[in-house]
């Protein structure tokens, strides 16, 4: 370790740490991102000779075979080893899920608009000519078609709902870090090897020990690799200590839990690159770093580990969470768009005696990020009353860089969300953020926090057309009539979304993640048999502003101030506002008070009916016996299902998207500053948004420059809904 | 009960007083000042209208005490974590001086901070009605020489320092403010005179406002001619010379306004 630190010391003091990292920054976004076959065709090959064997060995050899066959690199300048693909941020299919979508699509993926991947000619033959035939009628993609019953299926074609992660493993899972790193990888060898002998006929627990022992394997793949370049005449001699240092971690961390700051990270790092080569999920978040790798860097700075080794490290973690990116179909890159892939942090919160969380780590994180300003990891700031005020400055100064990074989280809200739903005190504290802005109870928790998306206001639409010749019709009867039109989709979606959930259990068990999940080794079940200790499917409604101020219209327009006849207004939706109709749309926008401006007439109509569909969402109980709980975030969804709705009584054209965020304003609809804004959301109850919800709040670059106070304000006196 | 006419109710500000507070714009001002940002508040306290967007909009509503307070309430929540409360500016608050005496006064007694914003451009009685009910006075000194501020912006130098000396004799924080209008405001021989105003009463602390053009449109609405139209935005290095003045005579400077 010495040697290593005079390396950095030395780069430190010549002020070359900054750009190495600016260097490897570089490395990854210096070429176009392509596909990937490589999983894929070593996935297959695996299948090919365990045909006839139980699913879950299946799944657990074909990951070791990726384990042990993979072309593996180390990057120019990097201290951590791991690499899902030697070329950075590559895409990756998964025929095995659905081979269906790669097929349609193969020659648009290059040009598309969202998230593009060059795919080059040799590899779609491999695709055309192998892979699809291969998996074609045995994919999970099969299954779901089978079994989605005709209900279901309707509401996907009436397009209220979507059911995600139909075509790709099952992310949206934050493992038992801490576990892991306490007790390393040897650990759980033994632990799993004694376990298969003494029960052989359960099948998890071979699986596991197999994957885990791949993943000694695979460390000591990496060990190989670096003393190879050790040897390299082209580096430099204090490459050459940094290589050399690796190989012997590797070899250690094969069996040995770690020892160091750097370790850990080392360790960290690989478990969640083996869960990506096992599952190829979207979002396998990070959890409470700042909580579990505290007591490892406590020990580094007490056994003499310069900071500027740890900023170095800890930057080259920071960057490579950028080099892994999810390849998603196009209408799934559409309402994911831009990469969120889930790499996300949350730092402070509170401990398990209630107390603030806030260490030092927690600081030195939000720091790094000023330096490094990649989209990930996502850092995400749990706020709370007991927040040091310095943290909450450090806070709102990484707010003002204007990289939407971080996002705040509200622990007065979150943390009874989660006690009402059954989850224990001590666990309700220790939440973390999973994905975009999900909240989830790390190693404990199989959440499907993003099984499907609920379009409130398609539903809303539907019923203005069913409604339409109705003659008795008054405001109280149409708003019933949407709440059970919901309440009907509501049923549907579940049922949609438990198929989703079989179909993973069926074809896609994730033994590795499993066995860091608590509970499921002492159940000796995977995560997707429902072995973890929380069980929930979360189901996001989108659309509540334009809902809002939708009802709001026609409650005024048609039933108080008796402007025009319901059935016109449904006329002059269906013209889209064209026509003799133009005038309508500015007199609904303009003169029509909207969700976003502390009206309480507006903001509790979208409050009572988002309360509506929790709770009726809550009636239900998933393959797994959890709970389906509500969210209320769009990512870029609202693009998307905003073109599967026609015009709306709030003056939005045709396809128009909706409003962002999940909580926040239709665009342009807040008149009042941010304070209005926050006091409508807050009128949503957020504590029945288990699975989590998103505010977006835009403040000018330039005030937030001139002025600190301009977002330090809101944000210290208002802890955001969530 | 009293009426006041209100022409604007903003609720979130941050430059006008501590924290996170809502402003009231209370309509009239004796003053012509002619970089003024709310040209549509000069004049008598009388409703009024102007052309937005080719459309007649009035200017003005007459609200009483509750119907304000009413709306303030609702951003509660936001001063008493932030420290921050109620702003009436205008126009000139002391116009509506009974008004905005007893709005203070309501509300002070829920516990909310109170400021005002005012040019001291009344005889002393009106300032006399609020001063009890208010936490901070944001006072704007402008052009210290009485025949320039008599003739360009219709002040009596004298009547604003009595007001001026009658609210620093009050309970309220007072604080001088001054707007850095390119030609009329910032020649050093204003600022000196200022400086030693604002020294010789013992002050400590004054704030700068930078001249900007956000109310250059309104002209426009009203029909009436903008003298400042052209008048260019103050260069950083500028602002930071006269902040230096300011500190090099032990007064704390703080760069306020829309920046």
């Amino acid at each position: 370790m010495t040697e290593l630190y005079a390396v950095s010391a030395n780069n430190f003091m010549n002020k070359r740490t900054e750009s190495l990292l600016d260097k490897m920054k570089t490395f990854l976004f210096q070429n176009e991102r392509r596909i990937s076959l490589e999983r894929a065709i070593l996935f297959t090959e695996s299948h090919k000779q365990t045909e006839g064997e139980p699913q879950i060995i299946r799944r657990a050899k074909a990951t070791a075979y990726i384990l042990d066959h993979v072309k593996i690199n180390i990057r120019p300048g990097e201290l951590l080893v791991g690499n899902r693909t030697v070329r950075p941020r590559s895409g990756i299919l998964s025929p095995e899920m659905d081979p269906y979508w790669i097929m349609k699509e193969i020659d648009t993926i290059h040009t598309r608009p969202q998230d593009a991947f060059d795919f080059t000619e040799a590899d779609k033959r491999v695709y055309r000519e192998q892979l699809l035939p291969y998996w074609s009628g045995r994919s999970m993609k099969d299954f779901i078609n089978g079994k989605i019953p005709k209900n279901a299926q309707k509401a996907v074609d009436d397009l209220v709902i979507k059911l995600n992660q139909t075509d790709k493993g099952q992310g949206h899972i934050i493992i038992d870090f801490q576990a892991i790193l306490n007790h390393g990888v040897g650990y759980y060898i033994d632990l799993l090897s004694r376990k298969s002998k003494a029960t052989p006929s359960n099948y998890f627990f071979t699986a596991t020990k197999v994957i885990f022992e791949a993943m000694a394997r695979h460390f000591l793949r990496y060990r190989i690799e670096a003393l190879r370049e050790a040897k390299s005449t082209e580096i430099t001699e204090a490459r050459k200590v940094e290589l050399l240092e690796m190989a012997d971690m590797c070899k250690r961390l094969s069996s040995q839990k770690p020892q160091s700051f750097y370790e850990a990270l080392q360790l960290l790092w690989m478990t969640s690159i083996v869960g990506q080569y096992e599952s190829n999920a979207s979002s396998l978040s990070l959890g409470r770093m700042d909580q579990y790798l505290y007591p490892f860097y406590k020990r580094s700075v007490e056994e003499g580990a310069p900071e500027f080794f740890i900023r170095e490290v800890l930057g080259d973690f920071y960057i490579k969470t950028n080099d892994v990116v999810l390849l998603r179909s196009r209408e799934s890159a559409k309402c994911f768009a831009g990469f969120p892939t889930g790499y996300t942090v949350a730092l402070g919160g509170l401990e398990q005696y209630g107390q603030s969380s806030v260490n030092e780590l927690s600081y030195l994180m939000l720091d790094l990020y000023h330096s490094i300003r990649l989209p990930q990891p996502n850092l995400s700031v749990r706020i709370n009353e007991l927040i040091p005020r310095r943290f909450l400055n450090k806070t709102c100064e990484t707010i003002r860089l204007g990289t939407g990074i971080p996002q705040v989280f509200n622990d007065e809200v979150i943390i009874p969300g989660f006690l009402s739903k059954g989850v224990s005190l001590d666990d309700a504290r220790d939440y973390a953020v999973v994905g975009c802005v999900e909240t989830t109870i790390p190693g404990k928790t199989y959440g499907l926090h993003d099984i499907a998306l609920f379009n409130f206001l398609r539903v809303m639409e539907i019923s203005l057309y069913e409604l339409r010749d109705r003659d008795d019709l008054t405001f109280d009867r149409l708003v019933a009539y949407l709440l059970k039109r919901i309440d009907g989709y509501v049923k549907d979606v579940t049922i949609g979304s438990d198929i989703v959930d079989l179909a993973h259990r069926e074809f896609a068990p994730i033994p590795f993640l499993s066995a860091l999940v608590e509970d499921c080794i002492d159940n000796g079940k995977d995560i997707t048999e429902g072995g973890a200790r929380y069980n929930f499917s979360g189901v996001q409604g989108i659309g509540e502003a334009n809902l809002a101020d939708s009802l709001f219209v026609i409650k005024k327009l048609v039933f108080e101030q008796h402007e025009m006849k319901f059935s016109e207004l449904v006329d002059a939706l269906e013209a889209d506002f064209e026509g003799k109709y133009k005038n309508l749309q500015n007199h609904v926008i303009h003169d029509f008070d909207k969700y976003g401006n502390d009206n309480p007439e507006i903001d509790m109509i979208a409050a009572k009916i988002f309360r509506h569909y929790a709770l009726e969402l809550g009636k239900y109980r998933n393959i797994r016996g959890g709970e389906f709980n509500a969210g209320a975030y769009t990512v870029s969804a609202h693009i998307p299902l905003g073109e599967d709705v026609g015009a709306t009584p709030d003056g939005r054209r045709a396809h128009d998207q909706l409003a962002d965020g999940g909580l926040s304003p239709m665009v342009g609809r807040d008149r009042l500053g941010p304070t209005a804004v926050l006091k409508s959301v807050s009128k949503i109850d957020n504590v029945l948004c288990v699975n989590g919800s998103l505010l977006n709040l835009k403040f000018s670059q330039a005030r937030c420059r001139a002025h600190r106070e301009f977002i330090n304000l809101p944000i210290f006196s208002w802890r955001l809904p969530n | 009960m009293t009426r006041g006419l209100v022409f604007n109710i903003q609720r979130y500000s941050i430059h006008d007083g501590t924290g996170i507070r809502t402003i009231v714009f209370l309509k009239g001002c004796p003053l012509k000042c002619p970089w003024c940002s709310n040209p549509e508040s000069q004049g008598s306290v009388r409703t009024s209208v102007w052309m937005k967007n080719g459309a007649e909009e009035s200017l003005g509503k007459w609200m009483s005490v509750d119907d304000v307070l009413h709306e303030v309430e609702k951003n509660e929540i936001f001063y008493r974590t932030s420290n921050g409360g109620v702003t009436l500016s205008g126009g000139e608050v002391l116009m509506q001086a009974d008004f905005a005496a007893e709005l203070l006064k309501e509300v002070k007694a829920l516990g909310i901070n109170t400021a005002i914003e005012t040019t001291g451009a009344l005889p002393l009685k009106q300032i006399r009605k609020v001063l009890h009910y208010t936490d901070q006075v944001l006072f704007d000194l402008k052009i210290m020489n009485p025949d320039k501020a008599r003739q360009i912006i219709g002040e009596k130098i004298g009547m604003i320092k009595q007001n001026f000396e009658e609210a620093l004799n009050s309970t309220a924080r007072v604080i001088p403010r001054v707007p850095l209008i390119p030609g009329y405001t910032t020649p050093l021989e204003n600022l000196r005179q200022i400086g030693n105003y604002v020294t010789g009463l013992g002050i400590e602390e004054i704030h700068i406002l930078p001249f900007h053009q956000y109310g250059s449109s309104k002209y426009h609405y009203l029909k009436r001619s903008y003298h400042l139209k052209d008048t260019p935005l103050l260069k950083q290095e500028e602002i930071n010379t006269i902040k230096e003045f300011f500190e090099s005579a032990h007064i704390k400077t703080v760069v306020s306004g829309l920046g």
